[in-house]
């Protein structure tokens, strides 16, 4: 019960830095938006992961002049099984919050292929007591590659796969947390420098 | 021009990594169990492990001694139960059939050829054979994919109310621990088989080549099983289920008994009895041929053998 109790805490103070570090850029984009942000872009994403769960929620995307430029974007997720393939079943409960940066190429076109480094926390909910000696949090570690696309409208679509480097092994971490994964999002473009 | 010499480059590799790969294994005949001298003892004498096969004829008191149809895992064979026969002929009264999985026991080639419906295939059959001969206290015990089976058998109702009394369910694979086996129809066909690092105790009882045929069985079977867990069903009328897991285990991940335990229900609609036992052995009841046992194995392999003696007992 205690482990269940400090997993609680855990993920409580990860949710309240992710939505601290949202807050922060958002108020950042309200002080000085015309010179920080080039694209502001929010939006819903969909995780498959290979041979398990499906895992949706939601997206940021963020590129700055003054960031290399507008080729880095920097972003974060919140996508979980409780939204996916948990939703009416028996798949186990888990949440991931991730953080990525990511380098664009051919940012000025319409079609940019990217790399990303991504980094995160990766929380299960086992439901019961008789669980309690195995892991279920993990720190997440991953890098994919895919595609952008920029519509005319404002709407951006990302398909990517990626390659988490921290699974589960049976002798630690987590056993839902798998390596790979393919990822497609779809963005609204909340805010443009034209 | 630059792009075309990287082209060719990465062609010459592809062709040299494909070329590389070997697809068969170099196999000792004398002392591995994939050569084509050494076999499962239950090919030669199945009267000495199954009980359909040794008693013609049975009794009335026969028919109502507990059997235990014991099974076991990818790539073992009947050795892996052979420690609870000799327990169970100390300390309790009951018949015990050693079923050998479809290919399993023979040769590499026999193993490589086989499908996961093959290696179900003997356990109906001892199953049907033992109903059809009047037994009426059947018990099955599985060691780590013949959970799986087992649990497919359910999921499909080949297995039907009153047909099994207790289930024993000793480190079950759903999820594998090995998460690069998700990867295998994209690896496999290049690497052609993985070798396992077993004993030399092992080896003449366990493939020590794993063909990567197999292992894409062997995850399609724990991916229906794990679909099937998700959507969740329930055990037939009147029978009872007993999970034992070990919690460090480098072969069945232990949240495969988070899956059961979620997804699997008694008839009734009650949660099914799991026991996770803090153990680093894949399979907890067997310690024959092992390199190195500690004292709490024994007692663990004890502990669990004597729960289900009484637990059948009962």
């Amino acid at each position: 019960m205690k482990k269940k109790k400090n997993d609680l805490q855990k993920k409580l103070v990860f949710t309240l830095f992710f939505l601290a570090s949202f807050l922060g850029i958002e108020a950042q984009t309200s002080e000085s938006k015309k010179d920080w942000v080039k694209d502001l872009k929010i939006g819903i994403r969909m995780q498959k992961t290979q041979k398990l769960y499906w895992e949706n929620g939601l997206a940021m995307d963020f590129t700055s002049p003054k960031i290399a430029n507008n080729r880095i974007h920097l972003g974060f997720s919140y996508v979980t099984t409780r939204l996916g393939s948990a939703m009416g079943t028996n798949a186990i409960q888990q949440d991931n919050f991730l953080f990525n940066l990511g380098y664009y190429f051919r940012h000025q076109k319409k079609l940019q292929p990217f790399i990303r480094a991504n980094t995160g926390y990766f929380y299960a909910d086992y439901e019961s007591d008789i669980f309690d000696d195995l892991s279920n949090t993990a720190v997440l570690l991953s890098i994919d590659t895919g595609v952008s696309y920029e519509f005319n409208t404002p709407i951006t679509i990302n398909l990517s796969a990626g390659y988490n480097l921290n699974t589960g092994t049976g002798l630690s971490g987590p056993g839902t947390l798998y390596p790979v994964f393919y990822q497609l999002s779809v963005f609204y473009t909340v805010f443009k420098k034209s | 021009m630059k792009a075309k010499n990287i082209l060719f480059k990465l062609f010459i590799i592809f062709v040299l990594l494909l070329t590389g790969c070997s697809d068969e294994p170099t196999i000792d005949n004398a002392t591995m169990l994939d050569g084509d001298q050494i076999f499962d003892a239950s090919i030669y004498n199945p009267e000495n492990y199954l009980v359909s096969v040794a008693i013609d004829n049975p009794t009335t008191i026969q028919k109502n001694t507990p059997v235990i149809i014991a099974t076991h895992g990818y790539s073992a064979t009947t050795f892996e139960w052979d420690e609870f026969r000799n327990h169970s002929d100390m300390n309790a009264n009951i018949l015990i059939s050693q079923v050998l999985l479809g290919g399993h026991g023979s040769t590499y080639e026999a193993f490589k050829n086989s499908t996961w419906k093959d290696w179900q295939t003997p356990i109906m059959n001892e199953y049907n054979a033992l109903r059809d001969k009047g037994y009426i206290n059947i018990n099955f015990a599985g060691s780590s994919t013949a959970c799986a089976l087992m649990l497919d058998l359910i999921k499909t109702d080949e297995i039907g109310d009153n047909g099994l009394k207790h289930i024993f369910l000793i480190d079950p694979i759903v999820i594998p621990s090995d998460k690069s086996l998700t990867l295998i129809g994209f690896v496999g066909p290049m690497l052609g088989y993985f070798e396992s690092t077993n004993t030399t105790i092992e080896d003449s009882y366990y493939y020590r080549f794993r063909p990567q045929e197999t292992l894409k069985e062997l995850l399609n079977l724990t991916n229906k099983v794990r679909k099937d867990l998700q959507k969740g069903f329930n055990l037939p009328q009147s029978t009872q289920m007993k999970v034992y897991k070990s919690t460090n285990d480098d072969v069945a991940d232990a949240v495969s008994a988070v899956l059961l335990y979620r997804g699997l229900k008694n008839h009734d609609g009650s949660k099914i009895n799991i026991q996770m036992i803090d153990s680093k052995l894949h399979v907890v009841t067997r310690l024959d041929g092992r390199d190195t046992i500690t004292q709490k194995d024994i007692d663990i392999q004890k502990q669990v053998f004597d729960d289900m003696l009484m637990i059948i007992a009962q």
